[in-house]
């Protein structure tokens, strides 16, 4: 997409991948991938299992870095600052790129910590300020009406999908700038299911989201640019309109129709 | 109060998106900034105002952490703490850090104090048995008599005693071992399983000293009645045999000291190959019932093949325990120095004769003689050790391909 | 049917091992059975006020263990105390920083072979670092041999629960800017607390009834002492002595401590266990 094309848009670039490719020990898992990540918009990873989506996403927020042997070449940059520089410092990276898992991942405390507990590693608030902000919080997760009556009860008595609602609050408490959704509702029935993608609906409008997804409906309903990946490459980035009506290339088109993966 | 003046400042550099994710939570909350006039005026009406006609900016922009802080610095001046100064967040980034680094430190000091903490045990008991390694050499493993009062002193007796014992320990304990873990994992009522399988692993628990005065007190004097006559008058009249059931009926000697070290192992072995057991995946099991199997070809041929890596392991850390056991030892075994052919006859173990002399040792070079003892016993546990290792890796390996 | 002749066979063959797979059972657990009620005879026997309130007594005469167990609870506590923050770090190190690298791997093979080291060798190894350097026996190395087996149980137990907490877990504390010793900290360790009380626990049974270690680093002591500095008596070291003399005052006082310190260690393991039943969080 031309800068031209984008500024018509009104779209800004809020992460920018340029070249990258990564490495788990000797074998590729990325080659070379260039996209666009755009400011307050949900873009969706989709392709079969092995594709490298996951491993795109992990880069971003570069949590590949707690295992040895994984390595990334090439440039990712967020607001234009390479994050794959060796200066960058993680903890705060990670701060602002937040991630939503695909299990739900509730530490083992209470509700009202889970969400505290990241909140202070940054700022130091009074005890009244902080519980508006975890109510704030809750509220954006959609979990605040069900779960304000227990809030020191532990995290882990939530049922699953009211544990990855609090997972998402717990990120959108420290207020990232973009949130990383690895396949978050896979584990989740489809009431949660629906609850999830609509809060990712509300979030866009104050995060940049990058969804990884395996479900391709999920991705026509909650993206507005979808990423087709497909053996460690990029195929195809566009809009989502576009791309499930349309695409461009041949192996889109055969994915999205069910036709491999 | 936050000046307008300085939010112009920040459009005229061009940072309108950034500015503008900053005021948002600002505007919302209703906060106020003052104008060229002095007068205050919502944040949302200002940004209203005097960006929503250019909110795009397109591209790639760059944020420096520079800006950061500026804006920082709004939401600060605002009165609400909406994020921290980058002065603030520079601070705490530069704890972590530091307490990053200080706890690795930390940790991985502790785990080279576990390395020196071996290495220290090895160094010092060479250094202890230096003495007798220069006094008799090699012929220290192969010297029979320990005598105090002529100062010559030899292993062979102890280390003769402590693998027999051991190997008698092993004969007893691992096929009752693996019965007892067989019974309750597929022939047990179920009821009985769970208490019965606790039950064995507290008993694994318990202070060999236990078993020590049990069994001197209780199992010596009753092999001596019952068991040892019976077996004198089976095999004494048989060749070869009656060499092994010799002499008077003592009660202690090797044979005790084996079954009473079986018996402390028991536990050990069963459950270990209990817990082995039952990661055999039931669908396995099943296949085999499936097809016929009858509970014992399940057991010889499915079972006990996909468990084999963690029985042998489980056996080598029992044989371990069994050479390096004191207290169960030391009371039933009868401390003497001599190898006889005759399983009652008394014995010693390497563990026994440094538990019953150390005190006692008059002069450098019996106490080095018994340093040199515990040395070998280091040795000899380090091998089957690292043995059980190589097997445990190589069946492992095997299981791969 | 020819068949039937070979499956008359096997069915036969698995009567032969089924009874011997039963047989095995009965006589192991027998044995076992008739030593804990034995201990249990022989010790409410020698049990009575006593035993708590008095020290231990000259050959031939009645007395107590008061001196013995508070040793024993001396030296255990402090044999904890020493061990567990080294073990608990090391294994820390094993579980987290140290993953895949060869220094763990040594290390923890170095852990396996000291917790296997017969603790006989672990009280040679104290008296030649530290009592004879001294000059004297003494409670603090007593105290030192036992730490010495307290920490491998500790790296081993560490390791293993700090493994069982999901990995998800510690990204997810990543994903939020934590530091690593904060995702360690605060959330690893609560996942993993119940195993590392658990561990903790473990090793506290291991010590207490451990006998080999004591006998030349805090050697005996026939009165009450809580002089570090000086020979400490122990239950455990006691009971040996005891149950080996003639005398039957003393050897009534021996199964009474064996049966206090069978009881103590069994409630250490039960605790554990039900602790130890959930191991980690989620």
């Amino acid at each position: 997409m031309s800068l031209a094309n984008a500024v018509k848009l009104d779209l800004r670039t809020k992460i920018a991948v340029k070249n990258l490719s990564f490495f788990y020990g000797d074998s590729i898992a990325l080659k070379s991938v260039n996209m666009p990540v755009y400011t307050n918009k949900v873009t969706a990873l989709i392709g079969p299992s092995g594709c490298g989506k996951s491993t795109l996403l992990r880069v971003m927020n570069r949590m590949y870095d707690l295992y040895p042997r994984q390595r990334a070449e090439g440039e990712v940059l967020l607001d234009g600052e390479n994050i794959l520089d060796a200066k960058q410092d993680l903890n705060l990276l990670r701060a602002r790129v937040g991630m939503v898992f695909q299990k739900p991942t509730p530490f083992p405390m209470s509700i009202y910590e889970n969400i505290a507990f990241g909140i202070r590693l940054y700022e130091k608030l009074p005890k009244i300020e902080l519980d508006g902000r975890v109510e704030t919080a809750l509220k954006g997760a959609a979990l605040w009406e069900e779960v304000r009556d227990k809030l020191n009860a532990s995290g882990l008595s939530l049922s699953g999908g009211q544990q990855q609602r609090l997972c998402i609050a717990r990120t959108v408490a420290i207020q990232p700038e973009v949130i990383l959704f690895d396949e978050p509702a896979s584990a989740l029935d489809p009431i949660s299911t629906a609850k999830v993608e609509e809060l990712i609906d509300e979030l866009k409008a104050n995060y940049t989201i990058v969804i990884v997804t395996h479900n391709m409906q999920q991705a026509a309903r909650v993206s507005e640019y979808t990423a087709f990946m497909y053996l460690g490459e990029l195929v195809e980035f566009g809009g989502t309109s576009h791309m499930f009506t349309s695409p461009d290339q041949q192996q889109t088109q055969n994915y999205i129709t069910g036709r491999f993966g | 109060m936050l000046s307008f003046k300085k939010l112009e400042h920040f459009r005229t550099q061009n940072r309108y998106p950034l500015l503008l994710k900053m005021l948002s939570p600002l505007e919302k909350s209703g906060a106020k900034a003052k104008d060229e006039s002095g007068s205050a005026n919502s944040i949302g009406a200002f940004t209203a105002l005097k960006y929503h006609d250019r909110l795009w900016f397109g591209g790639e922009f760059l944020v420096q952490a520079l800006e950061q802080m500026t804006l920082a610095d709004i939401a600060m001046e605002s009165g609400r703490v909406a994020y921290i100064s980058a002065g603030q967040r520079a601070r705490v980034l530069r704890s972590f850090k530091f307490r990053d680094a200080s706890f690795h430190g930390l940790t991985l000091a502790a785990a080279l104090a576990v390395l020196i903490l071996l290495g220290g045990v090895i160094v010092s008991l060479f250094i202890g048995a230096l003495p007798a390694i220069k006094a008799f050499g090699f012929g220290f493993l192969v010297t029979e008599s320990w005598n105090p009062v002529t100062n010559r002193f030899g292993a062979m007796a102890p280390v003769y005693g402590t693998l027999i014992t051991s190997a008698i320990a092993m004969l007893v304990a691992v096929p009752i071992g693996l019965g007892i873990a067989v019974f309750l994992t597929e022939l047990c009522p179920p009821k009985l399983r769970r208490p019965l399988g606790i039950a064995i692993e507290l008993l694994a628990g318990i202070p060999s000293i236990i078993y020590g005065i049990w069994g001197l007190f209780v199992f010596a004097p009753f092999l001596q009645q019952y068991v040892q006559p019976t077996l004198i008058g089976a095999f004494g009249s048989i060749p070869g045999l009656s060499m092994l059931f010799a002499g008077p009926p003592y009660g202690i000697g090797i044979l005790t000291a084996g079954i009473v070290l079986a018996i402390m192992v028991l536990p050990y072995i069963s459950s270990i190959s209990r817990d082995v057991f039952e990661a055999v995946p039931p669908v396995l099991k099943e296949a085999a019932y499936g097809v016929g199997c009858t509970t014992s070809e399940v057991v010889r041929k499915v079972v006990i093949p996909y468990a084999r890596a963690g029985v042998v392991g489980g056996v080598m850390l029992a044989l371990g325990r069994a050479l390096g056991e004191t207290m169960a030892v030391t009371f039933v075994i009868g401390n003497a120095h001599r190898i006889s052919g005759s399983l009652f006859a008394p014995g010693t173990t390497i563990s026994a004769t440094i538990a019953n002399e150390f005190t006692e040792a008059v002069g450098d070079l019996y106490t080095s003689s018994l340093i040199e003892l515990g040395l070998i016993l280091f040795v000899i546990t380090f091998i089957v050790l690292a043995a059980a290792r190589y097997m445990l890796m190589r069946i492992e390996r095997k299981a791969q391909v | 049917m020819r068949g039937m002749k070979i499956y008359e066979a096997r069915r036969h063959r698995n009567k032969i091992a089924v009874v011997l797979y039963y047989s095995a059972a009965v006589f192991g657990i027998t044995w076992l059975v008739l030593i804990l009620f034995t201990l249990l005879r022989e010790g409410v026997g020698g049990l009575s006020l006593s035993v708590f309130t008095q020290n231990t007594p000259p050959p031939g005469s009645a007395g107590g263990l008061l001196n013995a167990i508070v040793g024993s609870l001396i030296m255990t506590g402090l044999g904890v105390a020493f061990g567990t923050p080294i073990g608990l770090l090391a294994g820390t190190y094993l579980a987290e920083y140290g993953r895949g690298t060869y220094l763990a791997a040594t290390v923890r093979f170095i852990n396996d072979i000291l917790l296997s080291a017969p603790s006989i060798i672990v009280g040679l190894f104290v008296y030649e670092i530290m009592v004879a350097p001294m000059g004297h026996f003494s409670g603090i190395a007593g105290a030192v041999a036992l730490a010495v087996i307290v920490v491998p149980v500790v790296v081993r137990t560490t390791e293993d629960m700090l493994r069982l907490v999901p990995g998800g877990l510690r990204e997810a504390g990543t994903a939020l800017g934590m530091p690593r010793v904060l995702v360690i900290s605060r959330v690893a360790y609560r996942a993993a607390k119940a195993g590392l009380i658990t561990g903790m626990l473990l090793a506290v049974a291991r010590i207490s009834g451990e006998t080999a270690p004591l006998l030349f680093t805090a050697l005996n002591n026939q009165f009450f002492n809580a002089n570090l500095n000086e020979p400490m008596p122990s239950l455990s070291v006691v009971i040996y002595q005891f149950a080996l003399s003639p005398y039957r005052d003393w050897q009534k006082l021996a199964w009474a401590g064996a049966l206090l310190i069978t009881f103590a260690v069994l409630a250490l393991s039960i605790v554990a266990r039900l602790l130890g039943s959930r191991k980690v969080a989620q």
